[in-house]
């Protein structure tokens, strides 16, 4: 009992803090001399709904071993991209359905594989992510050589440009984070229960299946959203970095997602506040450096799991040893 | 890494003429298909051992990370005052020694047991490819490594980024300050700082030679100190690499097959045996980066994880025999080659006129779908047919098995009309008569003149070889 609720307490100081972290980038950063011009504001606001949603949303991939998944999708996404642009041009939505659609099909191709036949699912991610990419490419470079030009910003979709984003997109991502978060909560006892124990939840008459899929529409829906930002590479660090550092400090299901999610919106913020700082600082990889930093600290000082304590904790049974039990 | 093209050159030439050798190069076609042809070769045979152990997706890790060390290696070299071009053997090493670190922390953090080895993985290359995309933006400005570059290369155009090399007995010419070739003249060298006119008593000269120095043979024709036309091979920089990788790639793989082989299939055996598993990894590792380093300038850094993986899956699907397996995945990467150039030519459907190395990975994707649905062994289809013919066979068996069983029984007045076959069997009139009739065709069963169903003797036969 007291092991319980000691947890709870460490697991509240930890949420309370990254809290107050992510309350305090935007004062600290004017505090330190940023302006916040149209374009930073709107910028930040796009990284901080972002790693929100991929943190919270990548907590399950990670748990449910599936790291590398948003790897392949966002790399599957962009014949969606080509093909939406073909047939509604340049709306950002469109291009977000496009896309979503097209990593689904990917995905559904892996399972079709893995099941159908030998092959391992790490390869027949591997084979959508570069066969799709391609056609992809393909679709993207056909779109290139017509004569109208107003493809520009669909390379922004592979490498990620902050600057694309505008108001609109800041609006789009708020309403998909709302809806995410909602349907988060409406389904939350299913989908912990898919994510640690399929089979216990299949015996009890869950479907798993449709929750399977619904975690699945999730992560493809929070890849999507982000491959503007980050780009086809670097999504699969928004997506699964908050949630391993998040793993780190908490042993609750529901802790994890938020802190991941807290996590996530810190690191979208803050790598978007520094990328300002100077002209050639681009917003999605410093992103991931701020993400990696804070996954480098969880995995070495979180408490009770992290690696100094360890050493140290090794180091004293050591000593203890040695001692013949007197210490 | 110019010796070894210089001596590939020498090898080439003693085959084929110079003018021939210089006009198939200079096709786009014949180039393009060659390097690909290379790197996926050299990729099927390393994809083969990677799928095998279960590290498919290192080699995606792998052939982003190299980049941070092919532009960390770059800054390096501009540092120190060099003219760094992607082939450069320096650029090599430091993309090996990225895509080796790349293994080895993800090793480390997987090893600290707070991170799955996939997630690990994830962790480590967004964070490399993160670095090396600061860096680029931040320090490399002049360099082609546009963002098409990193995507998806130019292996179209890899014709035309050539070294010139003479062959023949042309040697280089060398101009010294006290040749009478050489061009002198003077300069004065205080006239700025004291601002005085050259022709002022108190400037003071110096001689300099403004044409000395070493000439190849081309420049030194050029620049007239010579009337001989000298030979010239102009000679695709990327062959060299990818087919240097390839020789090295096949060397290793023949060398060290056995203990491959072994290490891939039980690395347990192979440690007690005193193979040294770790080592050969490692060294399955380094030659990955190379290839993916050296590809890099031809298909960019994401296509040529199609190379490693792709066609290795294909032929995964198609054989059981590892030897097989390496033939293959290197037959099926060249035939996407072939015909990936083909298809961005929109020789094979028309308008799909576009990107050469997507085509190649679309065509060995559609390579893969084929082998997937077709493949006799693993197919889709094949499987479908091959149940069926498991069903139709096991049909036969069973009903061939009820006559053996009970002719010259006292029951076999019941049991071996044809009338009362499907009693005894439990099946529809209608599929007995069908099985039946398969087998009344092939002689395997004959009905007496009481009406009664027997076996022939290859009937007999039949059953024995099932019982």
């Amino acid at each position: 009992m007291t092991l319980i609720s000691r947890s709870r307490r460490k697991d509240r100081i930890v949420l309370t803090v990254a809290g107050a972290v992510l309350l305090l980038v935007v004062p600290v950063a004017a505090l330190a001399g940023v302006r916040f011009t149209y374009t930073l504001r709107t910028v930040t606001a796009g990284g901080l709904f972002l790693g929100a949603i991929s943190g919270s949303i990548g907590s399950f991939a990670v748990l449910r071993k599936q790291s590398l998944l948003g790897d392949a999708l966002s790399h599957a996404a962009l014949p969606g991209v080509g093909i939406a642009f073909l047939i509604a041009g340049r709306q950002l939505g469109a291009l977000l359905v496009g896309a979503a659609a097209v990593s689904l099909m990917g995905v559904w191709f892996i399972s079709l594989v893995t099941r159908m036949t030998r092959i391992k699912q790490d390869t027949a991610m591997g084979i959508v992510l570069t066969g799709w990419f391609a056609v992809g490419i393909g679709i993207l470079t056909f779109i290139q050589q017509r004569p109208d030009a107003s493809q520009s910003g669909l390379d922004s979709f592979i490498f990620g440009q902050a600057a694309a984003i505008v108001r609109q997109d800041v609006q789009l991502l708020a309403v998909v984070s709302v809806v995410m978060v909602v349907i988060l909560i409406l389904n939350w006892k299913e989908f912990k229960l898919v994510t640690f124990d399929p089979e216990f939840a299949k015996a009890n008459g869950y479907r798993i299946g449709v929750f399977t899929a619904l975690i699945l529409g999730l992560v493809v829906t929070a890849v999507v959203m982000g491959l503007q930002l980050a780009g086809v590479v670097l999504m699969v660090g928004m997506l699964i970095g908050p949630g391993i550092a998040a793993r780190q400090w908490t042993d609750r299901l529901e802790h994890m997602v938020l802190l991941a999610g807290i996590i996530g919106a810190i690191a979208g913020s803050t790598g978007a506040i520094v990328s300002s700082l100077d002209t050639d600082l681009p917003t999605g990889p410093m992103i991931i450096l701020v993400n990696s930093a804070v996954v480098a600290i969880s995995l070495l000082f979180a408490p009770g799991r992290g690696v100094v304590q360890d050493l140290l904790r090794r180091r004293d049974d050591r000593k203890r040893f040695a001692g013949g039990g007197q210490g | 890494m110019i010796q070894l093209e210089r001596g590939l050159i020498w090898v080439v030439t003693r085959f084929v003429d110079g003018d021939v050798l210089n006009a198939f190069l200079r096709n786009a076609e014949h180039t393009a298909i060659l390097i690909g042809a290379f790197i996926a070769i050299a990729g099927g045979m390393l994809g083969t051992f990677l799928l095998l152990r279960g590290m498919a997706l290192t080699s995606d890790a792998i052939s982003h990370t190299v980049l941070l060390g092919i532009v960390v290696a770059f800054m390096v070299m501009v540092k120190l005052g060099g003219e760094p071009d992607l082939s450069s053997p320096w650029l090599l090493l430091g993309g090996a020694v990225a895509g080796v670190g790349t293994v080895v922390l993800t090793e480390v953090v997987h090893r600290s047991g707070l991170v799955q080895q996939d997630a690990a993985l994830g962790l480590v290359f967004p964070f490399f490819f993160a670095l090396a995309i600061i860096f680029v933006s931040r320090y490399v400005d002049d360099v082609h490594m546009d963002t098409d570059a990193v995507m998806v290369g130019e292996i179209g155009i890899a014709w035309a980024n050539t070294n010139s090399h003479t062959y023949g007995d042309f040697e280089e010419v060398v101009i010294t300050p006290d040749d009478p070739r050489a061009e002198i003249t003077r300069q004065c060298i205080n006239c700025r700082e004291e601002g005085i006119s050259p022709r002022d008593p108190r400037a003071e000269f110096v001689e300099i030679c403004t044409n000395c120095g070493v000439y190849s043979p081309a420049a030194a024709y050029q620049a007239g100190f010579t009337d001989v036309e000298p030979e010239v091979i102009f000679w695709p920089k990327s062959l060299t690499v990818t087919f240097v990788l390839m020789v090295a790639t096949a060397l290793f793989v023949l060398l060290f097959y056995k203990e491959l082989k072994l290490s891939t299939f039980d690395p347990g055996l192979a440690k007690t045996l005193g193979f040294r598993p770790t080592l050969l990894l490692y060294a399955l590792m380094t030659l990955v980066s190379l290839v993916a380093v050296g590809a890099f300038d031809a298909v960019g850094s994401i296509l040529v994880i199609a190379f490693f993986i792709t066609p290795a899956a294909t032929a995964y699907l198609l054989t059981d025999r590892l030897s097989v397996m390496l033939v293959l995945s290197g037959g099926i990467g060249t035939a996407g080659a072939w015909f990936g150039y083909r298809l961005a030519q929109g020789r094979i459907f028309g308008g799909w006129d576009t990107s050469i190395s997507a085509s190649m990975v679309v065509m060995m994707l559609l390579f893969f779908i084929a082998a997937f649905l077709v493949s006799p062994r693993y197919g889709v289809v094949s499987g479908v047919f091959r149940r069926i013919r498991q069903k139709v066979h096991f049909e036969e068996q069973v009903l061939l098995g009820h006559i053996d069983h009970h002719t010259d029984t006292a029951e076999a007045e019941q049991e071996l009309t044809v009338a009362t076959l499907p009693l005894h069997v439990q099946w529809s009139p209608s599929k007995v008569r069908k099985v039946y009739g398969r087998l009344l065709r092939r002689a395997l069963v004959g009905t007496d003149e009481a009406g009664l169903t027997y076996l022939t003797d290859k009937g007999r036969e039949q059953i024995r070889t099932f019982l």
